[in-house]
C-alpha cells in the first residue's frame, strides 16, 4: 500500500512470500527503491515483479545517461503505465502502487492494475489484502462519508506510519498471505528511510 | 547484419534521407506488444481474465458515458467508478481523457486501452498538426484512433470512446470501439448504464438548450444511470465543448446530486 | 456362424454417454502451449539445505523416479559449479542435466575469460532464475526446483528458484516434499536458537534427522543420501552413505488405511 501527505509518502509492504497455503520465505522484499525520491511497491506473481522493477531500473538508468537526471515521479508513473501496456495481450501478472515527491515537493501515489491503466490518488493498497485494507485507508484517511467528511485531514508522517502500522496488523489477521513483517518506506524531500516492523508470523 | 553498404556507394548518398524516412515511418508505425507463445493468444488471455474462476487478472472496466451536440456545442458527462468483478477498484477515475485542449475522448470499457491508445492519439494528432500547420479535424482523429484499434480486432482489446471536439466544420462527435465502429452521430451514451442514461436524454433533448439546461439534462441521465446501475457512480464529471476548445464545468459527487434531486418536485404521471 | 454380440447394444450405448465437451476441450487446447510444454518424466524429490557456521550445507537421495517406479538409484542430484557453489535440484532429472551442460558451458567460458574474478553464487543464482525465468515465458519451463547454495569471502549464500522463476533466499530450504515435511522442522531448529548458527555436527544431524523423516513419509524417496557442504575450504559433495532406520514403530500405526 501507499499513502500520501502534503510533503511526504508512505510505501509499505509486508515481506511474507507465498505460494498456496505454504509459506516460502518470510522475508522477500516486494517494495523497492527507485530513485531519491521514488519507491515502488509490488505484488502478485513474484518473478514477474522482481523482473519488471529490474526493468524500470534499467529505463532509469538509460534514461539518466541519456538526459544527465534522475527521472521525476510522474515520468515514472508514466513509463510504468506504458511498460505494463507493452505486455498487453500477455500481461505482467503483477499490482504495483508507486509512491514518491512530485516536481513540486508534493507527496503522490500512483495506483495501476495490471495492463497499465494508472491513476494519481491520495491512498492505494492492492494485493491479497487490497479488499481488506482500502475500505479502512477510505474511512481513515479519506474520511469516506464521515461528518467531517468535507475537513481536509491534515496527516502528519507520525499519524500516516501509525495507520499504515494499524492496517497491516490487521490485514495480517484475515488475510493468510500477509505477514511476518512489513517494510515501510518513507520518502521525504531530503531522501528515503526505511523502517521494519514485525508482524504476526501465523 | 554485415554492413555490406560499401559494395554500392551510390545508394549511401541517401543516407540521411534514409534516416528522415525511417524516423517518419517509426512515427506513424503502430507500437508492438508481446504476443504470448501459445497456440492463441487470444483464447489464452480470455482464460487469464474471464474464464478463469475467480478472475486472476481483473482488468477495470464498468462505466457510464454521454455525449451530445446541442446548439452551443458538444456536452460530454460521464461518471466516475471503475469496478473489477464486484469489487469497486476506483470512484475517482477519470473517465474523459483531455486528449488535447480542443479534443476530448470518453472512457468505457478496458480502462488501460482507453487511456493508452487515447494517448497515442494524442501524440498523433500533436505530429499532424506540425506537419500540416493546422488543427486536426475531429472526423480525422476519430479515424485515427479507429484504425489502430481496427488492427488489433479480435485480440482482446476493449474500448468504447466517444471522440468529442471542435473544427472547421463545427462541433464534431463520434463513436469509437473495439471492433473498429466509427459512427458520426448527435447523441451518445457508452457503457453499463448508458439505457438508463438514454432514457433521460432522449425525454429531455431540445436541440435549443441553453448551456445551463443541457449542463443539467447531462448530470441527471448520469445520476439516473448510477441510481440504477451498480456498476456506475462516483462523481459525475460534466465538459462542455465550445469552438474555442473545452472546458471543465463541474465535478459533482452523486450524492449531492441525490438530494438535489430529491427535493424538486415530480413530474406528475401521466 | 455370426452371433450377434450381446453387448453390442451397451458399448454403443456407452460411447453415446461418454461425453465430451468439445468445445471445452477446444478452448482448453487454445489456451494450452504449443507441444513444447512438458510434464517431467524422470524426477527426483526433495533438495534440503541450511546455512551453518561455517557455509552451507545441502541434502538430497540419489533416486531418480520414473511415475512411482524407483527407476533409477544412483543418481548424483548436486552438481558443484566452480569452486565455492552448489546447485541442488529436484523435478525434472532430463532438464536438470540440461542446466548442468549450461553450468559447464558458463564455467567454460569464465575459465577462458580468465580475469581472476571467479563468479559468486549470487552471480550463478542470479544466472538460473533468469534462465528459469525465461523458459517460463516462452511457456518452455525447465521443470525443477533449484536450490543454489555457496561461500564465498566468508559469507554464506542459500537461494530458491523454480520452474516459474520465483526466487528466494532463505536460512533454510527445502524444496518438494521436503517443504511440507522438513522445512518445518528445519526453521524450528534454526529459529529456536536465536541468530546463533548451527555448528557443523548439529547441521548434520539436523539434515539427517529430516532426511530420515522423509525416507518414513515420502514414497519417492530413498535411503541412499549424498551430502554436500560449502565451507572456506571449498565444495565437497560426500559419498552416498545410508541412514539407521526403525520400523518397529509402524505396527503400531493405526489409521491410514492400515
Amino acid at each position: 500500500m501507499a499513502l500520501a501527505g502534503e510533503d511526504f509518502c508512505i510505501v509499505a509492504a509486508d515481506t511474507r512470500q507465498s505460494d498456496g497455503y505454504h509459506i516460502n520465505c518470510r522475508y522477500a522484499p516486494k517494495a523497492h527503491q527507485l530513485s531519491d525520491k521514488t519507491v515502488i511497491g509490488t505484488s502478485g506473481f513474484y518473478a514477474d515483479g522482481l523482473n519488471f522493477v529490474k526493468k524500470i531500473k534499467q529505463r532509469m538508468e538509460w534514461y539518466f545517461h541519456q538526459h544527465d537526471k534522475t527521472m521525476s515521479t510522474t515520468a515514472i508513473a508514466q513509463l510504468i503505465s506504458i511498460m505494463l501496456y507493452q505486455k498487453r495481450f500477455f500481461p505482467y501478472y503483477v499490482f504495483c502502487v508507486i509512491g514518491g515527491i512530485d516536481e513540486n515537493g508534493k507527496g503522490c501515489v500512483y495506483s495501476y492494475d495490471s495492463v497499465g491503466n494508472a491513476e494519481r490518488v491520495q491512498y492505494q493498497a492492492a494485493g491479497s489484502g487490497n479488499e481488506l485494507l482500502q475500505p479502512f485507508l477510505d474511512s481513515q484517511i479519506g474520511l469516506k462519508n464521515r461528518s467531517n467528511e468535507n475537513e481536509t485531514l491534515n496527516l502528519t508522517e507520525e499519524m500516516a506510519i501509525k495507520i499504515v502500522k494499524d492496517a497491516f496488523s490487521s490485514v495480517t489477521e484475515r488475510d493468510i498471505h500477509t505477514g511476518d513483517c512489513v517494510e515501510i518506506y518513507i520518502i521525504r524531500k531530503d531522501g528515503v528511510e526505511c523502517q521494519k516492523y514485525p508482524l504476526k508470523r501465523d | 547484419m554485415i554492413n555490406l553498404d560499401f559494395l554500392n556507394p551510390a545508394e549511401n548518398n541517401n543516407v540521411l534521407e534514409q534516416e528522415e524516412a525511417n524516423e517518419y515511418m517509426e512515427n506513424l508505425s503502430v507500437p508492438t506488444f508481446e504476443i504470448p507463445l501459445v497456440h492463441n493468444p487470444v483464447e489464452f488471455l480470455k482464460h487469464q481474465t474471464h474464464a478463469a474462476e475467480q478472475c486472476r487478472l481483473s482488468i477495470v472496466h464498468g462505466t457510464t458515458t454521454l455525449a451530445f451536440k446541442f446548439k452551443h456545442g458538444v456536452i460530454v458527462c460521464v461518471d466516475s467508478r471503475a469496478t473489477s468483478g464486484t469489487y469497486i477498484a476506483s470512484q475517482t477515475v477519470k473517465k474523459v481523457i483531455e486528449i488535447n485542449p480542443y479534443l476530448l475522448g470518453t472512457m468505457a470499457g478496458g480502462a488501460a486501452d482507453c487511456s493508452y491508445w487515447e494517448r497515442e492519439l494524442g501524440r498523433r494528432c500533436r505530429l499532424y498538426e506540425l506537419r500540416n500547420k493546422e488543427r486536426i479535424s475531429v472526423a480525422a482523429a476519430s479515424k485515427l484512433l479507429c484504425n489502430m484499434v481496427y488492427a488489433y480486432k479480435g485480440m482482446g482489446l476493449s474500448m468504447g470512446t466517444m471522440v468529442c471536439g471542435w473544427d472547421k466544420k463545427g462541433p464534431g462527435l463520434y463513436y469509437v470501439d473495439n471492433d473498429g465502429t466509427r459512427l458520426e452521430g448527435d447523441l451518445f451514451s457508452v457503457g453499463s448504464g448508458s439505457t438508463f442514461a438514454y432514457g433521460i436524454l432522449d425525454s429531455g433533448f431540445k436541440y435549443d438548450m441553453t448551456p445551463e439546461e443541457a449542463y443539467d439534462l447531462g448530470r441527471r441521465a448520469i445520476y439516473h444511470a448510477t441510481f440504477r446501475d451498480s456498476a456506475s457512480g462516483g462523481i459525475v464529471s460534466c465538459y462542455h465543448v465550445k469552438q474555442d476548445g473545452w472546458t471543465l464545468i463541474s465535478r459533482t459527487n452523486v450524492k449531492e446530486l441525490h438530494y438535489k434531486y430529491q427535493d424538486e418536485p415530480k413530474a406528475p404521471l401521466v | 456362424m455370426n452371433y450377434p454380440n450381446p453387448f453390442a447394444d451397451a458399448i454403443d450405448y456407452q460411447r453415446m454417454e461418454q461425453h465430451y465437451d468439445q468445445e471445452a476441450l477446444d478452448s482448453l487446447n487454445a489456451i494450452s502451449p504449443m507441444t513444447r510444454t512438458q510434464q517431467p518424466i524422470v524426477t527426483g524429490t526433495s533438495v534440503l539445505a541450511v546455512k551453518y557456521k561455517d557455509g552451507i550445507m545441502m541434502t538430497t537421495d540419489c533416486l531418480a523416479s520414473y511415475g512411482s517406479l524407483a527407476r533409477f538409484r544412483n543418481v548424483e542430484r548436486m552438481l558443484k559449479v566452480g569452486d565455492s557453489t552448489i546447485i541442488g535440484a529436484s523435478g525434472d532429472i532430463s532438464d536438470f542435466q540440461y542446466i548442468t551442460y549450461l553450468m559447464d558451458k558458463l564455467m567454460t567460458k569464465e575459465y577462458n575469460a580468465n580475469n581472476g574474478q571467479p563468479l559468486a553464487p549470487e552471480n550463478i543464482y542470479e544466472y538460473l532464475s533468469q534462465v528459469m525465468y525465461q523458459r517460463r515465458n516462452k511457456f518452455d519451463p525447465l521443470w525443477n526446483a533449484l536450490v543454489v547454495g555457496g561461500f564465498q569471502d566468508g559469507k554464506s549464500f542459500l537461494g530458491y528458484v523454480n520452474l516459474r522463476g520465483t526466487t528466494y533466499q532463505s536460512e533454510t530450504i527445502a524444496t518438494g516434499y521436503g517443504a511440507y515435511i522438513a522445512q518445518p522442522l528445519l526453521r524450528n531448529a534454526v529459529e529456536k536458537r536465536n541468530g546463533e548458527p548451527l555448528t557443523e555436527e548439529e547441521a548434520k544431524k539436523l539434515l539427517d534427522d529430516c532426511m530420515r523423516v522423509l525416507f518414513y513419509r515420502d514414497a519417492r524417496s530413498l535411503n541412499k543420501l549424498q551430502r554436500a557442504t560449502v565451507t572456506a575450504a571449498g565444495v565437497n559433495i560426500s559419498e552416498p552413505y545410508s541412514l539407521e532406520t526403525e520400523w518397529a514403530f509402524a505396527e503400531n500405526i493405526r489409521g491410514y488405511g492400515a
